[in-house]
This record gives C-alpha cells, sequence and structure tokens, in this order.
C-alpha cells in the first residue's frame, strides 16, 4: 500500500538512500533533517509513518516523539525508530516515550521496508 | 579502630639484643619483673615517664620506640585486612599488631603493594567510566555507525541486481566512496583517541557486581515479582493486618518467632538493619526501636527469604558474580525486592504512584513506609507494557561515597567513589529531612531531574552522632511533567538547570570552582 512516509534523519546520503527505497515500492516521502521541523511538517502533511532517527540536531529524537504523542493533531502517527547498534538503554526509553518499532543502524533495506510497510498498515 | 602498637615487641627484643634480663632492667626502673613481663607481651600500655625511662635504659630514641612509623603500618593494614576480599582470603585483622612487629620491613612493602592495587583499581574504574560516557567517543562511534549504515544500503541496493539507470548507478557508487572515506577517518579519530589504551573492568566487589546485574536486569525480575505477589496472596489470607501477617506465617509455616529485642541489651553491631535472624533458636530479633516500617520490612525480608527460595537461588544462578560473597550479598538483595514486590504489589503500587504523580511523601502514607523503601521500588517499576517512570537511585553516605546506585540509559555517574559535589544528593545533608529537588545538567547536555532526601539507617542517642545517608531518585527531565516535582518549574527555561558533572576525575568541566580532584585526562 502506498502511504505517506515522513523521514527526519540529519544524515543526508542516508537520507536519501531512504528516499529511494521507499520511493521504489511507492510511497510517497518528504524529508525534515531536524528535529524542530518534523512537528511542523507532521502536523501539516499528516503522514501515515514517521521514521525518526534519534541523533537529530535542537530536538533530539527523544523529544520529537514524546512532543508528537502530546500533540493530539499527530498523537497517533506510527513511529519507527532508528537506534544506533548496541545502545539497548535508548531502545528502552524510547519504548517508554511510545515508539512503535525499531531499525537498529546499520539496518538491512528490507527490515526498513516491511517495518514501514506494517506499521503503514497498522 | 587502630590496636595499640606492638612496644612490648621492640622492648623485649631490644633487651635481649643488650643482654639485659628481664629481672635487672625492671630492677633498673623500678617496677616489679612480673609488671615489665606484661608490658613485654603487649598487655599492659604505658606511656609517659615510664616510657621515657624505658627509651633511656634501651638506648633508642622516643619515636621509635613508640613505633609511630608501625602505628601507620598497622592502621593502613586493619583497614585492608576488613575488606571482603581479604577477608575472604581468611586474613584475621587481629594478627595485624603481631605481623607488623614481627616483619615490619613485610609489612610495609604488604601495604604499599595494596595501595597501588586500589589506586589502580580506581584508575581502572574511571577509564571504564570515560569509555561508557565520554561525548567524544560517543560522538565519534555515532558517525561510525552512520557511515558503515549507508554504506550497507547503498550495497543492497546494487547488490539487488535492479537494473538501475547510469546516472542513479553513479550516484550509488558515489555515495560509497564518500561514505568509505568518511569512515576510514572516523575509525582513524577513534584510534588515535585512544592511544592503544584498553583498560578492562571488572569489580570483584559483592556489592558493585549486585549493583551491575541489578542493572543488567533494569531493576526488574519478573519471576521475583511473580513470588512477591503469591506471598501476598498467602499473607492477605491470614487475618489481623499485614504485620500480624507476617508474624503469624513466620511462626506457623517456620517455626519462626519474631521478637522485640531491647537496645540497652543489644550489641547494635550484630542487627543488620536493625534485626537479626538466630537460626538456632527459629528467632527473629528486631530492634525495640526500630520503626514500624523497618519492622515490616525486617519481617517481610526474612518471609521472602523463605517463600520464595527457589526463585531467588534461579535469579543468583542466572547473574554473573565472582564470588561466595557476592552471591550472598545478591541473595540478600533479591530476598529484599521479593519482599518488596510483596509489600508494594506491582500494579496497585503502580496506579497509585501514577495517580498520585510519585508524590513520595503521598505514597509514604498510603503504604505507611519509608522514603528509602518507597524510592526503591519506584526504581524496579520497569514491567513491559506496564512501567512507570525510568528512576535511577544514588545513596551516599556523609562522606561522599556512592553506596548505592541504579543508573539510568545517558546518566554519567560513576561506577565508584563519590559523585559531584553539587548533586542533590549532597545538598541534602544541609537539610535533613527536607526534600531537595535540582535539575542538573551534566557536561554532555543531558538533564535530569534530582529529587533527594535524607534517611536514618538507625535512631541514635543524644550522644551519638546521626547515622544519616542520602536518597536521591533520578528522571530524565522528559519524563519530570509526570511528577509532582516538575510543578512550579519551567524545563524549559534558560538558567533552571545547575551545571554539574559526573565526578570531578571525570568532569570536563574547566571553570568549575567546586573542583576537588583533578581530571583523569588533562583538560
Amino acid at each position: 500500500m502506498a502511504s505517506k512516509v515522513l523521514i527526519a534523519e540529519d544524515e543526508a546520503n542516508i537520507a536519501e538512500l531512504l528516499r529511494f527505497l521507499l520511493e521504489r515500492v511507492g510511497h510517497t516521502t518528504r524529508w525534515v533533517a531536524d528535529g524542530k521541523s518534523v512537528l511542523d511538517v507532521a502536523r501539516e502533511w499528516q503522514p501515515d509513518v514517521l521514521v525518526l532517527d534519534l541523533m537529530l540536531p535542537s530536538l533530539s529524537g527523544f523529544e520529537v516523539l514524546k512532543a508528537v504523542r502530546s500533540d493530539p493533531a499527530i498523537a497517533g502517527l506510527p513511529v519507527l525508530m532508528l537506534t544506533a547498534k548496541g545502545q539497548e538503554k535508548d531502545r528502552r526509553l524510547a519504548e517508554d516515550l511510545g515508539a512503535n518499532a525499531f531499525v537498529t543502524k546499520p539496518f538491512s533495506n528490507t527490515d526498513v521496508l516491511s517495518r514501514v510497510a506494517a506499521l503503514a498498515t497498522g | 579502630m587502630v590496636a595499640a602498637a606492638p612496644i612490648g615487641f621492640r622492648i623485649k627484643q631490644r633487651r635481649r639484643d643488650l643482654g639485659l634480663t628481664q629481672a635487672g632492667m625492671a630492677q633498673n626502673l623500678g617496677i616489679s619483673a612480673s609488671y615489665l613481663n606484661l608490658i613485654e607481651a603487649n598487655k599492659r600500655t604505658i606511656g609517659g615517664r615510664l616510657l621515657q625511662q624505658i627509651a633511656q635504659q634501651l638506648d633508642l630514641d622516643f619515636d621509635s620506640l613508640t613505633g609511630e612509623t608501625e602505628r601507620r603500618l598497622m592502621a593502613g593494614l586493619s583497614e585492608a585486612a576488613s575488606e571482603p576480599s581479604m577477608r575472604q582470603a581468611g586474613v584475621d585483622p587481629a594478627s595485624v599488631p603481631d605481623f607488623v612487629g614481627r616483619h615490619p620491613a613485610w609489612a610495609a612493602a604488604l601495604l604499599a603493594t595494596l595501595r597501588l592495587g586500589r589506586a589502580q583499581e580506581q584508575t581502572v574504574a574511571a577509564l571504564s567510566d570515560r569509555l561508557a560516557q565520554d561525548p567524544v567517543l560517543s560522538d565519534a562511534l555515532h558517525r561510525v555507525i552512520s557511515h558503515v549504515t549507508a554504506i550497507r544500503s547503498t550495497a543492497e541496493i546494487i547488490e539487488g541486481g535492479d537494473a538501475l539507470p547510469t546516472e542513479m548507478r553513479e550516484r550509488f557508487d558515489a555515495i560509497i566512496g564518500e561514505e568509505s572515506g568518511k569512515l576510514a577517518e572516523a575509525a582513524q579519530g577513534i584510534v588515535r583517541y585512544f592511544d592503544a589504551s584498553e583498560p578492562g573492568s571488572t569489580s570483584g566487589i559483592p556489592s558493585e557486581e549486585v549493583d551491575d546485574n541489578f542493572i543488567a536486569n533494569a531493576n526488574h525480575f519478573p519471576a521475583l515479582e511473580l513470588a512477591g505477589d503469591e506471598m501476598r496472596k498467602t499473607l492477605d489470607s491470614i487475618a489481623g493486618g499485614l504485620d500480624a501477617a507476617l508474624a503469624d506465617y513466620l511462626q506457623n509455616a517456620h517455626g519462626i518467632a519474631v521478637r522485640a529485642t531491647s537496645t540497652k541489651r543489644a550489641d547494635g553491631m550484630q542487627y543488620r538493619n536493625q534485626a537479626r535472624f538466630d537460626p538456632a533458636s527459629r528467632t527473629l530479633e528486631i530492634l525495640d526501636n526500630a520503626s514500624p516500617s523497618t519492622r515490616r520490612f525486617q519481617m517481610a525480608h526474612l518471609a521472602a527469604h523463605l517463600f520464595a527460595a527457589d526463585a531467588i537461588a534461579e535469579a543468583v544462578a542466572a547473574g554473573r558474580y565472582s564470588s561466595d560473597a557476592a552471591r550472598d550479598w545478591a541473595k540478600r538483595a533479591l530476598a529484599s525486592y521479593t519482599a518488596s514486590a510483596c509489600l508494594f504489589p506491582y500494579e496497585a503500587f503502580l496506579q497509585d504512584a501514577e495517580h498520585l504523580r510519585y508524590d513520595i511523601e503521598m505514597l509514604r502514607q498510603r503504604y505507611a513506609a519509608s522514603f528509602e523503601q518507597v524510592a526503591h521500588r519506584l526504581v524496579t517499576l520497569r514491567r513491559a507494557g506496564a512501567s512507570g517512570v525510568p528512576f535511577g537511585f544514588l545513596r551516599a553516605d556523609p562522606a561522599g561515597s556512592l553506596s548505592k546506585r541504579f543508573p539510568l540509559p545517558g546518566l554519567p555517574i560513576p561506577r565508584s567513589g563519590t559523585g559531584c559535589p553539587l548533586w542533590a544528593i549532597y545538598n541534602a545533608f544541609q537539610t535533613p529531612d527536607r526534600l531537595v529537588r535540582q535539575v542538573a545538567q551534566f557536561p554532555n547536555r543531558a538533564r535530569f531531574l534530582f529529587i533527594a532526601h535524607t534517611v536514618t539507617r538507625r535512631p541514635t542517642r543524644f550522644s551519638e552522632p546521626p547515622f544519616l545517608r542520602s536518597v536521591m531518585l533520578i528522571c530524565d527531565t522528559i519524563f519530570a511533567d509526570r511528577t509532582v516535582y516538575a510543578d512550579g518549574l519551567d524545563l524549559s527555561a534558560r538558567g533552571v538547570e545547575t551545571p554539574v558533572g559526573p565526578t570531578c576525575r571525570l568532569c570536563p568541566r574547566k571553570d568549575c570552582q567546586h573542583r576537588a580532584e583533578a581530571a583523569i585526562v588533562p583538560l
């Protein structure tokens, strides 16, 4: 199912690759590189899935996630968190804050695609 | 307290070296031979004029005779002998004076070696902290992972075998080239940073090993929660309230009598946490000045040992402990956990905590519990799918040492020794019995809410110094608004936070006027 996927990632090459992968299977994507823009774009564009990197400038991925969950306009947005390998503690914190799924960097492309698809179809 | 220096040995040895008889020397000193015999056997302490006379008789200077060097040696070795590893090796602290008197050079060499070992242990712990918390390293590793991610993802696309337009193919080749270069650069940076140093990090100290195992389990043991719930059901089936039920359970299920012992007759040293179980007489003695919450917890602790013996043994077996002493310590800690799970049932306590917005004073009243008991329980509310606010926990003594620590993700606290002098846990000692809150910002910009309060380990008489400790709960400021402790705080305002560090030896703040120790890495 084609969905709208918002990508929040500060590494331009990774963002470009994610967009390529997702668009190739029919999704529409938009990309933001800092935490503050995520909220603005999410409210305005109403994506089906947010792919959210943990390490973002201005607002961290945790802060963005908390803000998403406390904003009634986007509180139900499914969030796929990108966390770093070996950082189990980050994953626990993200779970506490309401992340729906996780992909560990370095990720496999098929893993990202299947998780986005699962979140998009609810 | 260090035993008296073995002056007697030195007097006896010197007298013999000079060829004097005990009777002859006693006569010269104007004392009886039997009294000199007692002095030489270290059974009489002497001083003042008699000591000066003996020094004169033996042609020794006063300081050599009083044995100041030996006294220092004994102080150091006595301290070392009381450490768990030495106790485990069968070292008897009472033999220190004899050892120092007979082999002073060996004693000095042993003490120097032990001190060197301790210093190196601290360095290893500090370097281990640095590995875990260093912001430079953390940033470097993040960059490595990002570059590897880009390379892996690109490689998968290229390998996928799909026909890619030339322009796209060239773009992906460029990404691999660019990211590979950055990866090599980041890896070289890490190598340069470490400069080939490779510290290890094993503790061997029972209390630290127990803390480490609790941390590895995220402070939550589902099997013990289950055991605590079952124990509570058993107690609830007994009439007469929780305290009576605990006493009844111990008596009827295990033949253990609970008895109050007068503090006038008891040797307080034998009562860990104001209670002692005597297996021979099947009696749990609780000091009569113990608070009701302590009394209840001590009964629950013993009951948990017996009720949940298998679950506790399994949890110990599943942990990583290097000695029997550590396993014993773990058994006690896990029994406390089970007791806590019984006295503060998970679901009800979590519901109350959320409803009362983690107001510890209100929870204390609701559960007739102490501050420390409530704080401890809050830390364990980590059940998957039904967790509370993630709290860390620290306990400190007035000398600054951290005697218990359950860290949080991203919270840079040292593995051993003291914390930052600016932490609320230390401020709390200045206002005993009053809660201190603080928004603390660490050098890596992580912000945490600190909630500290002193606790009295046991009541003391007027003539004794108070037995205070300070307990601190810690939560990421991101969760602070779920607690009453953020009320009235504008967490987004500038200047609301206190700039703190992990501990002076790990702290990179150059301009801190509270620095008590140089940083281990030059600033």
